[in-house]
This record gives structure tokens, C-alpha cells and sequence, in this order.
């Protein structure tokens, strides 16, 4: 196939991933109005849940003691509900706070996991990392068709998401969850009880992100650590903000718009050292779109709209 | 209908509320009259779970709510409102609405195995509500874009959506215009007929004297009188307290 | 005791990165994300200087002075148009900044990781024990004059006495005449010179690295809020004891979580008492 082609496939494939990531961020802090700057966590955890149970036994150089070579769907399942336990157990107490106190907690322990990930070579092999985790399926294709296989599956995974999330977000619980951005006291006079909302959008959040840290594997083939740094919770974010907080089309279009605003610079040829000064420079580019969005756009490109009914 | 016994609250040294004890029988409208800081927010807040008493019980309809959340209080139908005119300003005035329809059930999973979109009967009802209260056209604006006085009538227009036994109104009066008070006058009585009981607290005497059937008068965080509106703005003590400054 | 002197100079610099940060938070009301860039921004600076042939004092000088002029501009073109458009948009707009410095600064000095041409120095050595670097040594009492003179500023100055009145009350100041726009200004250039401050330090005791910043702000959120979100003396503690407890934890886990220890007494703090630090001595200020 032709470079461009191959290469357009894997940033969109790559930017579906983000889109999953940027639709859980939506529901949790577009719909509900929480500041989570953690998500990383989630999908953190779920990346390492899929990595171990799908990574072959460690070699001998490597210390981890897992590695179960088990099918792929289990590592997916397993990533999604570990991702919702994570939450679950992270949400005990840091939902009690609000704004910037949780912000800062969630931050706070996605710091906390990440260096564990660091550490707790037994369970993640460290800083090392794992490698060579095993694509499936990946034998029975030309690597041309397994390119686009994936861009497929993928598409088809933030597909669903978007629906889900969509659906959600327009049914009774998320307009429960709406109230509770827009004005937390009154909503507990409508009946709506903040603990339970928050509880399970977050948790649900973790699912999702969860989910997309187990794609995320799967498409690198690799895990480690500084994977997992807050930057990723930063990126999601802006990619959200491009795309406009609170509405799900505009998080599937800005993340989509983020990966390769980030991505297209990488695709020149270049010398290694030019290389390096773009690979910095894309990120002054991403903030440069962010500042310009946020002072013409604050919105997003696509707004959240009134909603007729 | 709801008895209140012995409340207590008091922050640090402030006693916001100093062993109050109230009664609301069923169907009435009960005024609670005195000065700022006289305590009557915090017996509010109290009363709806927003805060807990050191010490005192809330009984409504026979059952103990001291102990309860906001949003359980709600579910036995005590609706509140805010000293300043609340809504959700990124919500329609129809959404606005919907949130607040005691049919809603807000459990996740329910909404995610089972469509459970805002039914057209529900939205009916609404629209109903709206057109009832002049606010039919605005129906899908964001409340943001409402005027104070459109924002005091929603007030009332979703309390109605809840089916609530009993509204506990802190200030309704305040910053209303003459001709916006006769209208909330009569949405207040005409709730009252078909059924729903009031606690309203305001300072404008002519407003709670007209409307109420007995008065409570706090000052300093304690009751200092009560009795019919006659008998208030005859009573030494209010005249005092109250309306001499 | 030298755990005690480790956690002292910890703690000092985590309270010079943090008091800036702070500073904003309070007259700005968001968290400047970009805090952590400007850090990173200072050490730079000054190794740019030096590259060119200054001393190294007077590159660090140097430096502290771009660092305040770069902030106030940044205030000027970037956060000034947008005051009152909510704390979000300020936040993430910051958060472009961070990546614009950070991509810059990347561009234009690459990736390795960097180190001030200061010579080795020995630890000074009092009887049998072994106390400090001169360089700890010379952090350590720059940071107490730096807080000392930003008290003096802040508590007796009029510049300081407004910029105190704005952060308690922006109506109210001005009503009383004070110009807050004057404020931000003088805010951003002291924060953004402490922030340059601070990673000067960072460099001399570390390296200079393009990740420095995103590293650092991490931390310094935590000692903010720990501090009680913008209470310049809340965070002076925390900074402080956020040193002492990384270096204590020590002896209980192994070095690679002394962050993870940081952030540990962060999420207990915040769990047990949300308002930070500051609500020990406010909660009995309203008693009394
Ligand atoms: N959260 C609080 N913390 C401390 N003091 C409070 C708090 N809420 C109310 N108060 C004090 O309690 C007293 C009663 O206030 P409030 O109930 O609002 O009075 P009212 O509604 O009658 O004007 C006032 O002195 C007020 O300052
Ligand atoms: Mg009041």
C-alpha cells in the first residue's frame, strides 16, 4: 500500500482510541460537570489488566510473574471491568470532594498508580516494560489487510461507544447528570442523589477508559510506564475542549481532530534531528490550538446546543 | 403534616437556631416572619436535610426525616426553594422541567439497559405546566436566558412538575414586582386548593399577612411569637423586634 | 537529623515553586498549569545565558527577571483578554501555554537532559556531622529572604496591601480605587520571577530537562491545596511539610515512591479534611 495511506489508517485508528477516552471524559466532565483530572488512571489500568493477561510468560531477563497468553476478549473484558473497579474504589473517597479538591486528588492518584506501574516490576516489569504482546489474529492476515482490519475494529468499538454514551447522556439519568453540573443543591431537590449519579458515571467512566487502554495495546503491542502520565489526562482534555465540552459529537470529532493535529507532522521524512525539533514543535502547535480555540471558540467547534424536545 | 421539635444549630459560637418547634398541619399556609439572621434559612435547611441539626427531630407525615438526605426528603414530596431564584441555566426551561417530574427514575441502570427517553406523556404534562404559566414559547431556551421574573415563576412551574405535599418558600417575595406578586399570590393559593401545604418565609408583611393562616416570628435564632396574622401585627413584642426597625 | 535538613531543603523549594503558583490562584482565581513550564522556563534561561558567556549568578539573576518580564506578557496578550470567561477556559488556556513553552523550549534546546556548569561541591562538614552542600545551603537562605521580603511586600507595602485587597474581594478593591489589571501584573511578573526562582534550584540540585515542568506542577497543586487553595501561608506549611513527610517516608517505603508518598498524604489530608491546611487555624479564627 502506499506510505501516505498506511499512515493515514494508523493515525485514525490510533485517534478512535482517543475517541473512546474523550467520550468517557465527556459523559464524566462534559455531562456531569466533574473535574477529573485523572482519567489516566483508568485507562492506565486498563491497559496493564489486557497487557498481562494477554502477554506471553515473562522471559528470562524480565521480572514479571504474569503473563497468561490468554485470548485477547478476556483481556478486553478484563480491562473493562477492572477499569470500572479502579473507579469504583478511587471514587470512594474522592467523590466526596469537589472542583479543585478533586481535581487534585484524582490527579494526585493517577500519579500514585503510575508509579506503582513504575515499581512493581513482579506485576508490570517495571520501567521496562512489557513487550511483544501478541496482535490477535494477527497471523492469519497480510499485514496491509491487518492495517485495516483494525482500523475497522476500532471504528466499530468507538462507534458503539459513541452510541452508548449518546443514549446515556440524552436519557433520564443524563439529565440528572446535567443538573447536577448546573446547580448541585437545587438537583438534590429534584430528587436526584449526588453520591449515586456521581458514583456511577465515574465508575462507568472507568469502564470506557478502561476499554480504550486495552485498544491501546493492542494497536502498540507494547506497555510501559510513562504511558500513564498525566499528560495523557491533559491531552484528553484538550482534545475534548477542541471539540466542544459537554457535546458527544464534538469530543468524537476533537479527539479525532487532536490525533492528528499531533500525528501529521510525524508522517515528513526528515532528518533525525529535524525530526526531534518537530516532534517538539507539534506540541507547541497543540497548545497554540488550544489557546486559539479557547479565545475565539471557547465553545469548541461543535457547542452543546439546547436540546429540543 | 410536618412537626418541627427542639432544633438546635449553631455554628461556633452563632446559634443560627435556638430550640425551635413549628407545626404545618395539612393544607395550610404557615408564614415564618423575622429579621436577617434571624435563623430562618438555616431552620430551612435544616428541615430539607441541606443541613444537619446538633439536636431536634423533623417529622413529616409521621415519619422521622431528621436523619435524611436532600434528595429522600424530596422523594416524600418537601420541596424546597433557594433565597436567590435558582434553576439550571444550561438546561432548557422544558428540561428544567423534566427534572424535576416525580416520575423520573434516575438509576443508571435502568437507563442504560431500558430506553427510558423523557416520555411524550411526560413532556406533554410539561408543556401543560408551561402554557398554564405563559412560558410555553420559551420552552426550549436555556433558562440562562430567562428574566428574573420568568426565573421566579419556573420556580413554582417545576415545584408543580414533583407533585409536592408540602413547599417550603424562602423569600418569594423578594425583588418581585406588584404585578408579579398578585400572580404568585394566586399560583401560591390555587397550589394550596388543590392540596398543597405551605411554609413560606418573607419580609414583606402585607405579602404574609394576606396569604398565611398563622405565623411564626423568629428573632436571634428563637421563636419569639406566634398566631394568626391579626394577632402578629398587633403583638408588642413583633412590633418591636421587627417592625420597628 | 540530616533527614530533618533534606526535608527542610525538599520542602523549601517546593514552597518557592508553589508560592507563585499560589500567588495567581488567589488574585487570578485558576490554577496555572503553565506555572510548571515557567519553571522549566527559568532553568533554561539561565543555562542559555550561561551558554553565552555569563557568570553563573549573574545568568541566574538574569534569568529571574526574563522569567517575571515573560510571565507579564503572557498575562498581558494571553490571560487578560480572557478574565471572566470562567475557570475552565483560564485553566486550559494555561494548559496551551504549558504546551506552547514546553514545545518551544524542546525546539530550540532538544531533549537531552541538561546540567548548570557549577562545580562539585562537598558537603560542609560541622564536628562529625555532615550538614549540607554550599549550594543547599545557599538555597536555603535565599528562599527565607525571598519569603521574608515577599511577607514585608505583601503585609506592609501598598502595592502589597492591593494586591491583598484584590484577591479577597475584586469588587470591593475596586470600588476603593485600586487598579486590578495594575495587580495582575505585578502578580504575574512576581510569580512568574519565583517560579524562574525555583527552577534554577530544581537545576542546581538536579538536571535540566524538558519534563521538569510537567513534574513539578503535580507537586505543586498537591501543596497548594494541602495549603488551603491560595493561602500564601498555608503554603509555605504544606511545602514544608510535604518535604519532611517525602523524607520520612523514605524510611518506611523505597525511593522511587517518594512522590507517590507526597501525593499519599495529599489524598489523606483531602479525604479527612477537604479545606487543606488553612481550615486548622481559619475553623478557630470564627470561634473566637
Ligand atoms: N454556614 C454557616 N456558617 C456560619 N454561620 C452561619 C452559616 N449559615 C448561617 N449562619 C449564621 O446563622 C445566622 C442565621 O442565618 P440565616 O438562617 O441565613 O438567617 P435568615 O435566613 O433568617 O436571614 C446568621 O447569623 C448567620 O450568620
Ligand atoms: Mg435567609
Amino acid at each position: 500500500m502506499e506510505g501516505f495511506l498506511i499512515f493515514s489508517i494508523s493515525v485514525l485508528t490510533l485517534a478512535f482510541v482517543y475517541v473512546i477516552l474523550c467520550l468517557a471524559l465527556n459523559i464524566e466532565c462534559g455531562v456531569a460537570g466533574m473535574w477529573d483530572l485523572g482519567i489516566v488512571s483508568y485507562f492506565g489500568v486498563g491497559a496493564y489488566s489486557y497487557a498481562i493477561l494477554v502477554a506471553p510468560a515473562a522471559a528470562s531477563y524480565q521480572h514479571y510473574l504474569f503473563g497468561f497468553e490468554l485470548n485477547p476478549v478476556f483481556g478486553i473484558l478484563l480491562a473493562v471491568t477492572m477499569g470500572g473497579i479502579s473507579a469504583y474504589l478511587i471514587g470512594l473517597p474522592s467523590l466526596r470532594l469537589r472542583r479543585e479538591y478533586f481535581l487534585i486528588t484524582t490527579i494526585a492518584f493517577s500519579e500514585v498508580l503510575r508509579i506503582t506501574f513504575s515499581n512493581e516490576n513482579w506485576l508490570t516489569n517495571g520501567v521496562a516494560g512489557i513487550y511483544n504482546i501478541e496482535q490477535p489474529l494477527k497471523t492469519f492476515f497480510s499485514p496491509d489487510i491487518y492495517l485495516i482490519l483494525l482500523f475497522i475494529v476500532f471504528f466499530v468499538f468507538a462507534i458503539i461507544t459513541y452510541f452508548i454514551v449518546s443514549r446515556l447522556s440524552n436519557s433520564t439519568y443524563g439529565l440528572s447528570l446535567k443538573a447536577l453540573r448546573e446547580n448541585e443543591s437545587l438537583a438534590k431537590t429534584a430528587r436526584i442523589e449526588p453520591s449515586k449519579q456521581y458514583h456511577s458515571v465515574y465508575v462507568f467512566t472507568g469502564c470506557l477508559a478502561g476499554l480504550s487502554g486495552a485498544l491501546y495495546v493492542w494497536l502498540n503491542t507494547l506497555i510501559v510506564p510513562t504511558q500513564f502520565t498525566p499528560n495523557v489526562t491533559f491531552f484528553v482534555w484538550t482534545a475534548l475542549i477542541i471539540g466542544g465540552i459537554g457535546n458527544n459529537k464534538g469530543a468524537f470529532l476533537g479527539a479525532i481532530f487532536f490525533v492528528i493535529l499531533l500525528e501529521t507532522l510525524s508522517f515528513l521524512n526528515l532528518s533525525a534531528e529535524l525530526a526531534l525539533v518537530i516532534s517538539s514543535l507539534r506540541i507547541a502547535l497543540v497548545g497554540l490550538a488550544l489557546i486559539l480555540i479557547l479565545r475565539f471558540l471557547p465553545n469548541g467547534l461543535i457547542s452543546e446546543k439546547p436540546r429540543f424536545l | 403534616m410536618l412537626e418541627v421539635t427542639n432544633i438546635n444549630k449553631f455554628y461556633g459560637g452563632v446559634r443560627a437556631v435556638e430550640n425551635v418547634s413549628l407545626e404545618v398541619k395539612k393544607g395550610k399556609i404557615i408564614g415564618l416572619i423575622g429579621t436577617n439572621g434571624a435563623g430562618k434559612t438555616t431552620l430551612f435547611n435544616v428541615i430539607s436535610g441541606f443541613d444537619k441539626s446538633d439536636n431536634g427531630i423533623v417529622n413529616l407525615s409521621g415519619k422521622d426525616i431528621t436523619k435524611l438526605t436532600p434528595s429522600n426528603i424530596a422523594e416524600l414530596g418537601l420541596i424546597r426553594t433557594f433565597q436567590t431564584a435558582t434553576g439550571f441555566p444550561r438546561l432548557t426551561v422544558l428540561e428544567n422541567l423534566l427534572v424535576f417530574s416525580s416520575k423520573n427514575n434516575f438509576n443508571f441502570f435502568n437507563n442504560f439497559l431500558i430506553k427510558q427517553d423523557n416520555s411524550h406523556d411526560l413532556i406533554e404534562t410539561a408543556e401543560n405546566v408551561l402554557k398554564n404559566f405563559g412560558l410555553l414559547e420559551k420552552k426550549n431556551q436555556w433558562v440562562g436566558d430567562l428574566s428574573a421574573p420568568e426565573l421566579k415563576i419556573l420556580e413554582f412551574a417545576r415545584a408543580i412538575m414533583g407533585d409536592p405535599l408540602i413547599m417550603l418558600l424562602d423569600e418569594p417575595a423578594a425583588g418581585v414586582n406588584p404585578a408579579l406578586l398578585e400572580n404568585l399570590m394566586s399560583i401560591i393559593t390555587e397550589l394550596n386548593k388543590n392540596g398543597v401545604t405551605f411554609l413560606i418565609v418573607d419580609h414583606n408583611l402585607r405579602f404574609i399577612c394576606e396569604i398565611t393562616d398563622y405565623i411564626y416570628v423568629m428573632n436571634d435564632g428563637k421563636l419569639i411569637a406566634e398566631g394568626t396574622p391579626d394577632t402578629i401585627i398587633n403583638n408588642e413584642l413583633v412590633i418591636q423586634t421587627y417592625i420597628g426597625k | 537529623m540530616d533527614i530533618f535538613i533534606y526535608g527542610l531543603v525538599t520542602g523549601s523549594i517546593l514552597l518557592i515553586c508553589a508560592l507563585g503558583f499560589s500567588m495567581t490562584l488567589k488574585t487570578e482565581g485558576f490554577i496555572n498549569v503553565a506555572h510548571g513550564q515557567m519553571l522549566m522556563l527559568g532553568a533554561y534561561y539561565a543555562l542559555g545565558l550561561t551558554y553565552i558567556g555569563f557568570p553563573f549568578i549573574i545568568a541566574a539573576f538574569l534569568s529571574v527577571l526574563f522569567c517575571g518580564f515573560t510571565g507579564l506578557l503572557f498575562q498581558r496578550v494571553l490571560f487578560k483578554p480572557i478574565k471572566g470567561n470562567g475557570i475552565l477556559v483560564q485553566l486550559f488556556t494555561s494548559v496551551g501555554l504549558a504546551y506552547m513553552i514546553n514545545g518551544l523550549v524542546g525546539a530550540i534546546a532538544g531533549k537531552r537532559m541538561l546540567s548548570f556548569d557549577i562545580p562539585i561541591a562537598r558537603v560542609i562538614k560541622v564536628g562529625d556531622v555532615y550538614l549540607v552542600t554550599p549550594y543547599e545551603f545557599m538555597i536555603l537562605v535565599i528562599v527565607l529572604i525571598t519569603v521574608l521580603i515577599l511577607h514585608l511586600f505583601l503585609q506592609y507595602s501598598i502595592l502589597g496591601k492591593n494586591i491583598r485587597a484584590v484577591a479577597d474581594n475584586q469588587e470591593l478593591a475596586k470600588i476603593r480605587g485600586i487598579n486590578p489589571d495594575r495587580c495582575s501584573d505585578l502578580v504575574w511578573f512576581i510569580a512568574s520571577s519565583l517560579a524562574g526562582l525555583g527552577g534554577i534550584f530544581l537545576g542546581i540540585l538536579g538536571a535540566v530537562h524538558l519534563n521538569m515542568g510537567w513534574q513539578q506542577i503535580v507537586m505543586i497543586l498537591s501543596v497548594t491545596v494541602l495549603g488551603g487553595l491560595g493561602s500564601i501561608y498555608g503554603v509555605m506549611l504544606a511545602g514544608l511539610l510535604l518535604g519532611f513527610a517525602m523524607e520520612f517516608g523514605l524510611l518506611v517505603f523505597s525511593s522511587n515512591y517518594r512522590t507517590a508518598i507526597a501525593f499519599g498524604v495529599i489524598i489523606l489530608v483531602l479525604v479527612i479534611r477537604p479545606e487543606g491546611l488553612q481550615s486548622l487555624w481559619q475553623s478557630k479564627g470564627r470561634e473566637n
